[in-house]
């Protein structure tokens, strides 16, 4: 019996176009747009050094310091400038024009630099002279109330750079912000398979639906039939989730980490959520479908907007300010731990989220139980 | 007379094997298929069913009649244990009807009111599903899917959706899916509404077909030529009561009206319409939008009498026509509104 009703859901979920397409090719397409305005986001925040000229004139020929100081900033992989050497101001003045650079150094009592506009490398460049400026005084005022520290390595001691705080890894892994906005999709993905859920409650409770009735009225136990649907129902999501993965891992080079059997348990994890999540909703809301489609997509979609799917720093402000928030998202809880894996080399982390999901499973798991059991109907 | 016994003929028994309650008919003892007393419903205020009590029996075409929101589904999803009620008792094949009483449903078939079907499964795959639900073994049901298909004619389109189908056809799917198992008890709710006629008469040709090979059938409508064609016993309720039940003409005998008289395209003063409700035998006359109906009572043949004061009267008369009563006129006489309220 339980296999019998198990295809024949099987063929009823899959072929039910819409629902098909919400839970698989609409996470597909949403994925592409994704990547497609998402992939330069990482690139953009690494460093380009900046296109700076310095006009050579007697000032800066005498002024042996920042000539030595020019130099070493504009060598290296890490270099701050592309450094040019204008041979006066006015053909400084025409890369200026031309945009060929951000703005120029002139030399004198007082180093002076042009601009065209302000922005980023302009503020750098000013960030720079004024430094500068500071150390150089600095090193003047210090040489002249005592010419021996000099000797003692004063200028070294000037030029080195020291930070008080300690940068600590989570893990081996590179941060990518942008990965958050492709977990987050595969967790809006788990979650619409609630839609699946709902469908298998809506189908087996007689005060809901003629067939749910008929099925009621055969010689089998509602819950097997129950069972047997939502199985059905899950497969198809599991490898729904599946399709997505793959293709955001081979088609948009979307990293998971290394730990792929973890990340198969959290979308399996994903999918269960998904199915009990639609199923108790189904269940616990009494009015007509459009209803619970209408609760199951706001839930959603808010969760997702939430765990930061359409804004990033919103998973960051919930979590900053309102820490309970975080752990009441399903959304938030699979994106999280897919983040946790790819990032972290603990665990610990990827753990709690997925403890949490399992709390949210026997919960939705429970409350559905309780109302689909009920053998008789007040009302149909 | 109602009397218990236990019956030793096999062919009379349902498959849970179990004691059953016998009725006489005439002088026929028939094992009661379904036996309901005094069945109360509520929702809050309203009394849905109201004392109700039937007993069903054995091989009859049993139609339960009555206007829209009567109680006719109610008495059945109560009756099915589908609904809760909240006094009575309900046996079906002589044993108390629960929701897990597998050996009973395993033996009915219902047929919503509404189509009950899956839209993502085609016509076969719809019966083979449900009759899937009573009949494990797969010979067995392919063979009963296609008796099932033959039955209701719709071979021709075995693999198409139910969206494809015309109302008529869905109907047909619908009755389809709820007797592929065979069942011993078939419970049909008003299975030919906003269904064209020549559907309706596939249909009712069926279910007097099914019922042929055995099957008790409960039917339901609030169309009272359906049941007045079909049903071998009726019972007529109303809010949830009980107002009358037997044979067609049992039913019929029950009230004072023996005979319509309708006259069209009338013009008549109000002397002599009067003088014709003092006619022998005339029950009532009424005048409304240029019809005259006459309404005489049992045993009296007033259609001569009507056109021999029409002639001496001289007053002209377009289209004339005598109906015997119906089970409108029944429900009418008893509760003084008509049935299709």
């Amino acid at each position: 019996m339980f296999t019998h009703i198990f295809i024949y859901r099987f063929k009823c979920l899959i072929r039910d176009r819409q629902l098909v397409f919400w839970t698989l090719l609409f996470p597909i397409l949403l994925g592409t747009f994704f990547y497609m305005a998402f992939s330069n986001l990482n690139n953009e925040e690494t460093f380009k050094p900046i296109d700076a000229a310095v006009v050579n004139d007697s000032a800066y020929q005498q002024d042996s310091q920042l000539r030595m100081v020019m130099q070493s900033v504009s060598k290296g992989k890490d270099r701050l400038f592309n450094l040019k050497t204008a041979s006066n101001q006015a053909e400084a003045d025409n890369w200026l024009k031309q945009d060929k650079i951000d703005g120029y150094y002139t030399s004198g009592e007082e180093i002076k630099l042009t601009v065209k506009e302000t922005g980023i490398s302009q503020s750098i460049m000013k960030s720079f002279v004024d430094q500068y400026r500071t150390s150089s005084s600095a090193v003047t005022n210090i040489a002249k109330k005592n010419p021996k520290a000099l000797q003692n390595g004063l200028l070294k001691d000037v030029g080195e750079q020291r930070s008080y705080t300690k940068e600590v890894s989570g893990g081996s892994a590179e941060p990518n912000n942008v990965l958050n906005y492709f977990y987050s999709l595969i967790a809006m993905a788990c979650l619409y398979g609630s839609f699946w859920g709902m469908k298998e409650v809506t189908d087996i409770q007689a005060d809901i639906t003629d067939r749910a009735a008929r099925v009621n009225m055969a010689p089998v136990h509602k819950l097997e039939a129950f069972l047997a649907g939502s199985c059905a129902a899950l497969i198809i999501l599991f490898v729904e989730i599946m399709i997505l993965l793959a293709y955001l891992q081979f088609g948009l080079n979307i990293s998971f980490g290394q730990r792929t059997g973890y990340v198969l348990l959290t979308a399996l994890i994903g999918s269960v959520l998904g199915i009990s999540f639609g199923a108790f909703i189904g269940a616990v809301i009494k009015a007509g479908e459009g209803l619970k489609i209408a609760c199951l997509i706001v839930v959603t979609n808010l969760g997702s907007f939430l765990a930061g799917m359409m804004y990033m720093n919103m998973k960051y402000l919930i979590a900053t300010y309102v820490p309970p928030l975080a752990w009441l998202n399903p959304v938030n809880l699979l994106t999280d731990a897919f983040y946790a894996l790819y990032y972290y080399d603990s665990l610990h982390r990827y753990a709690l989220n997925m403890g949490m999901m399992v709390l949210f499973i026997i919960f939705f798991c429970a409350g559905t139980y309780l109302i689909v059991r009920r053998r008789k109907y007040a009302s149909i | 007379m109602t009397i218990v016994m236990i019956v030793n003929d096999q062919r009379h028994l349902p498959r849970c094997g179990c004691s059953i309650t016998l009725s006489t008919v005439g002088e026929e003892l028939l094992p009661l298929i379904i036996h309901v007393k005094n069945l109360v419903k509520r929702y809050g205020e309203l009394v849905a069913l109201d004392h109700l009590s039937l007993d069903i029996k054995e091989g009859e075409i049993f139609g339960l009649l009555g206007p829209n929101g009567s109680g006719k589904s109610t008495a059945i999803n109560c009756i099915l244990s589908l609904l809760s009620y909240d006094k009575g008792e309900v046996e079906i094949f002589g044993r108390k009807m629960a929701p897990d009483a597998y050996d009973i449903k395993r033996d009915i078939g219902i047929v919503m009111q509404n189509v009950a079907v899956f839209d993502e499964l085609t016509v076969y795959e719809n019966i083979d599903y449900f009759c899937g639900l009573y009949v494990r073994n797969k010979a067995e049901r392919k063979r009963l899917v296609e008796e099932a298909i033959a039955f209701v004619e719709l071979d021709d389109f075995r693999k198409f959706y139910p969206k494809k189908l015309s109302g008529g056809l869905l109907r047909r799917l619908n009755i389809a899916c709820g007797i592929a198992h065979k069942p011993k008890l078939i419970i049909l709710d008003e299975p030919t509404v906003a269904v064209d006629p020549q559907s309706r008469n596939k249909i009712l040709e069926g279910i007097e077909r099914l019922n042929a090979q055995g099957a008790t059938i409960v039917y339901t409508s609030h169309y009272m030529e359906e049941v007045e064609q079909l049903c071998s016993r009726i019972v007529i309720i109303d809010k949830g009561r009980v107002i009358a039940s037997g044979t067609n003409e049992e039913l019929k005998a029950m009230i004072t009206l023996g005979e319509k008289i309708t006259i069209e395209a009338f013009s008549i003063d109000a002397e002599q319409l009067r003088q014709m409700r003092e006619l022998p035998g005339i029950v009532s006359v009424e005048h409304i939008d240029k019809r005259l109906i006459i309404k005489s009572g049992k045993g009296t043949n007033n259609l001569e009498t009507v056109l021999d004061f029409l002639k001496t009267h001289q007053i002209g008369f377009g289209r004339i026509y005598s109906e015997l009563p119906t089970l409108n006129d029944v429900f009418l006489e008893i509760t003084g509104k008509q049935l299709r309220d």
